[in-house]
């Protein structure tokens, strides 16, 4: 007990010392409770923020792996290839070969739903391209129909959808092998354009995540997913309208390579997309089976029924006809994901596909600010805690040394070593304790706007890279998209369109569908992400118990610098160096 | 029984060419309850002999037996303990804890000793009743040996040790200092053992050791030592 008592004496008589002592604490503790408050809320906002709600993800071609692959087999094949690339033209046909090799079959994605060791849900949605008739005629300006004329036109927007996949929802899965690098064979390849494009989808969570946005029925109701409802559809109401046709009616669509093959499809429903932005971003540029009002929508049952579903056209031999499937799996939360993805891989999937999910790539990228603080705060803790730990064992050292003496007397009178170094350790615990105390009562309140205010900081330094990264792809993205006329540039602008949307493709936000569209050339890939701005950095009781055995451990190292001096000292040589 | 024995005790500093003898085979006894007197000029070991009495330091050979205890065969534990319970410390520079009180250094005593003296009272015997809540550097020398003198009384042990207790202070307070070791030992009946270096003490004391060389030269016993106010110097 004395040891207490005359610990505390001690520390009521050097005043001027420990309220120093206090203040160097203080000020490391607020440091600390900052750094710990931010990390913590860091921590929370991205536990929180995926764990209950669920994500959506799907696979994706990794073209540059595909691109490498072909380009090391064809370089293979004949040696002098390799070293005589940069002036001969590129090995297109192997590569378009491998990208038409690459493609998963719904067999394939089946299989990997299968695989997983998680609870997942899947969608998926087929989607090809048909040819109105006389009396079915698609919504079109005059303008829009002599674009049309021109395959290619389609055909580099789709391979612009395709390698923006990562940053648009609704593209990501549109099947990137059938679409061609652009320009002049893309047209055989890529999605048959058509006039209108019939989409199937497998359930209501397809139709839910449709391309074109959400929609409601002005009038009839949704088909069935059931064979019983083969057959039937549901339309635009500006195709509706255009043509003059009402629920019950029959329509008549032929196939666009082979006008004589026929397709009968009744009106089951007419509806009418909440976004509008989607209908005229379609602009001069896209063909009309590429504008929203255009889409009609079925069930998979349905294009099964008609021959035109994925596995079908795949398997038959004759160009006239593809269809692109676009499957997503649905997971309970982010953790599943990555429990899903590696388990994926483990089942065959090769390195040219990955795993992707805009869900949380786009959660990711909202976080990065927030990431970068954390970063901050743990660079923050990390130099803090040293420099403390630092200042608390010189200090501490000092102090000692000073009182050398004391402990000579100490124990030259009988006390214990172990007394002496236990007063000096409960003298500096007080202290700090003291000093945490204060510090994190000065931490918690500084805290919250000191975090926001970094976290600020963050966000608009992160802006101003987008906005940099825009312009600069934006300049690129100008060449094209000004002269939407002339094919010559095609090959181009979507190869610009490329590097930009590989590059910004997680920083759009998944409602983007610009990219997906051929006005999205004209710049803008990548909007602004909607940045999470505000840091609950409060500090709560785990903060504190952690500060407060950081500054438990803190204390213990320095004490034991002190400790280890007390025991080195022999009361008889601090006593002679005394006299 | 001798209540002390310091029996051929040998110290030695270094080892080799080198080596000093700060004790060459230094043998004599205390009685219990005795005054001694070790006289000695500087470097002639008496200072060893008495921290080799304290439990401060040890012996290279020889044996010190205290009221039964050999403190050659302490470990260092016993000899925390024997410095705590047995043994009282005077210095020459007095060796007080500046943080503490006056009243706060001699409770030091009763906090580790459970048989201790009242820190009040001792302080009062030593004349010093009306300072107790001073702080040694607001004490004269002579006050602050009083309370050193007082720190090691309290503890109520059976050998006091003093270390040239007046080599820093004047004729007059030595003398009061004097005094009252002289008194602790002729009215409490504590054994002390005071070093000194000068000569005109030895008439003080129940027993005269001369210490020169590491050697014991001299053991006198004085059947009638002379109070302390008949000594001039």
């Amino acid at each position: 007990m004395f040891v207490l008592k005359n610990a505390w004496k001690t520390v009521i008589r050097n005043k001027g010392r420990n309220i120093l002592i206090i203040l160097i604490v203080a000020i490391i503790a607020a440091a600390a409770t900052v750094g710990l408050a931010i990390r913590n809320a860091a921590d929370n906002a991205r536990e929180t923020g995926l764990a209950s709600t669920s994500v959506t993800a799907t696979i994706g071609v990794d073209r540059s792996k595909l691109m490498e692959q072909a380009k090391s087999s064809s370089s293979s094949s004949s040696s002098s290839s390799s070293s005589s690339s940069s002036d001969s033209k590129p090995d297109f046909d192997a590569m378009r070969e491998a990208m038409e090799n690459s493609s998963l079959t719904l067999a394939d994605y089946e299989k990997y739903a299968k695989a997983s060791s998680v609870n997942v849900g899947t969608y998926y949605s087929e989607s090809t391209g048909v040819s109105g008739t006389d009396s079915f005629q698609p919504v079109e300006s005059t303008t829009s129909n002599s674009a049309n004329s021109g395959s290619s036109s389609s055909s580099s927007s789709s391979s612009s959808s395709g390698s923006s996949s990562s940053g648009s929802e609704g593209s990501t899965q549109q099947d990137p092998g059938r679409g061609g690098p652009g320009g002049d064979q893309g047209g055989m390849q890529g999605m048959t354009s058509g006039d209108f494009t019939l989409t199937g989808f497998s359930s209501d969570k397809a139709v839910a995540a449709a391309k074109n946005g959400t929609f409601t029925m002005t009038s009839g109701k949704v088909f069935g997913y059931g064979t019983d409802d083969n057959g039937k559809v549901i339309i635009s109401k500006a195709l509706a309208d255009f043509n003059d046709l009402k629920v019950g009616d029959t329509i008549t669509v032929t196939n666009p390579n082979d006008t004589s093959k026929t397709y009968k499809l009744t009106i089951g429903g007419i509806y009418e997309n909440t976004t509008s932005s989607n209908t005229d971003s379609a602009g001069p540029m896209g063909g009309t089976s590429q504008d929203a009002d255009n889409a009609i929508y079925t069930s998979v049952s349905t294009l099964k029924s008609l021959g035109l579903d994925s596995t079908t056209t795949a398997a038959d031999d004759d160009d006239d006809t593809s269809t692109q499937l676009s499957y997503t799996y649905v997971l309970d939360n982010a953790d599943d994901y990555e429990t899903f993805a590696s388990d994926v891989k483990k089942a065959g999937l090769d390195d040219t596909h990955t795993v992707q999910s805009s869900d949380v790539e786009n959660y990711e990228a909202s976080l990065v600010p927030l990431d970068n603080l954390a970063k901050f705060a743990l660079t923050l803790l990390v130099v803090v805690l040293v420099v403390g730990a630092v200042v608390l064992i010189v200090l501490n050292l000092f102090n000692i040394r000073e009182r050398k003496y004391e402990v000579g007397v100490l124990t030259a009178i009988g006390v214990n070593k172990v007394k002496v170094a236990a007063q000096f350790a409960i003298e500096l615990l007080i202290v700090t304790m003291c000093g945490i105390a204060l510090g994190v009562a000065g931490g918690a309140a500084a805290s919250v706007p000191v975090s926001n205010q970094l976290l600020a900081s963050q966000v608009s330094a992160q802006q101003t890279e987008a906005a940099s990264q825009q312009a600069q792809f934006g300049r690129g993205a100008d060449m094209g998209g000004g002269a939407p006329g002339q094919t010559s540039q095609q090959g181009e602008s979507s190869g610009s369109n490329d590097s930009s949307g590989s590059s910004n493709g997680s920083g759009s936000t998944g409602a983007n569908a610009a990219p997906n569209e051929p006005g999205g050339m004209r710049g803008g890939m990548s909007r602004a992400v909607d940045y999470v701005s505000s840091i609950n950095a409060t500090v709560n009781f785990k903060v504190i118990g952690q500060l407060i055995l950081i500054g438990l451990g803190l204390t213990l190292v320095s004490a034991l610098v002190g400790i280890i001096f007390v025991m080195r000292y022999e009361p008889l040589q601090i006593l002679a160096d005394r006299s | 029984m001798t209540f002390l024995e310091f029996h051929d005790v040998v110290r030695q500093y270094g080892s080799g060419e080198s080596a000093v003898l700060a004790l060459d085979h230094a043998t004599f006894d205390i009685e219990q309850g005795e005054l001694a007197v070790i006289l000695g000029a500087s470097g002639a070991g008496k200072s060893t002999a008495l921290n080799i009495l304290g439990g401060m330091d040890r012996a290279t050979s020889g044996s010190v037996t205290l009221d039964g205890t050999d403190l050659t065969k302490a470990t260092e534990a016993q000899l925390t303990d024997y410095r705590r319970f047995d043994v009282g410390f005077v210095f020459q520079f007095y060796n007080l804890v500046p943080n503490l009180t006056a009243l706060e250094n001699v409770e030091l005593a009763s906090q580790i000793c459970p048989d201790a003296l009242d820190a009040r009272e001792t302080l009062d015997k030593v004349g010093l009743g009306e300072r107790l809540g001073n702080f040694p550097a607001q004490l004269s020398g002579g006050e602050q040996q009083r309370v050193a003198i007082a720190r090691a009384i309290a503890k109520n042990p059976k050998l006091l040790l003093c270390d040239e207790p007046t080599g820093a202070l004047d004729y007059a307070t030595g003398k009061q200092i004097l005094q009252l070791l002289q008194d602790a030992c002729r009215q409490r009946g504590i054994t002390v053992a005071l070093v000194t270096h000068n000569s005109a003490l030895a008439p003080m004391g129940d027993r005269l050791i001369r210490f020169r060389s590491g050697k014991v030269t001299e053991i006198d016993a004085n059947p009638n030592p002379t109070p302390i106010a008949d000594i001039e110097w």
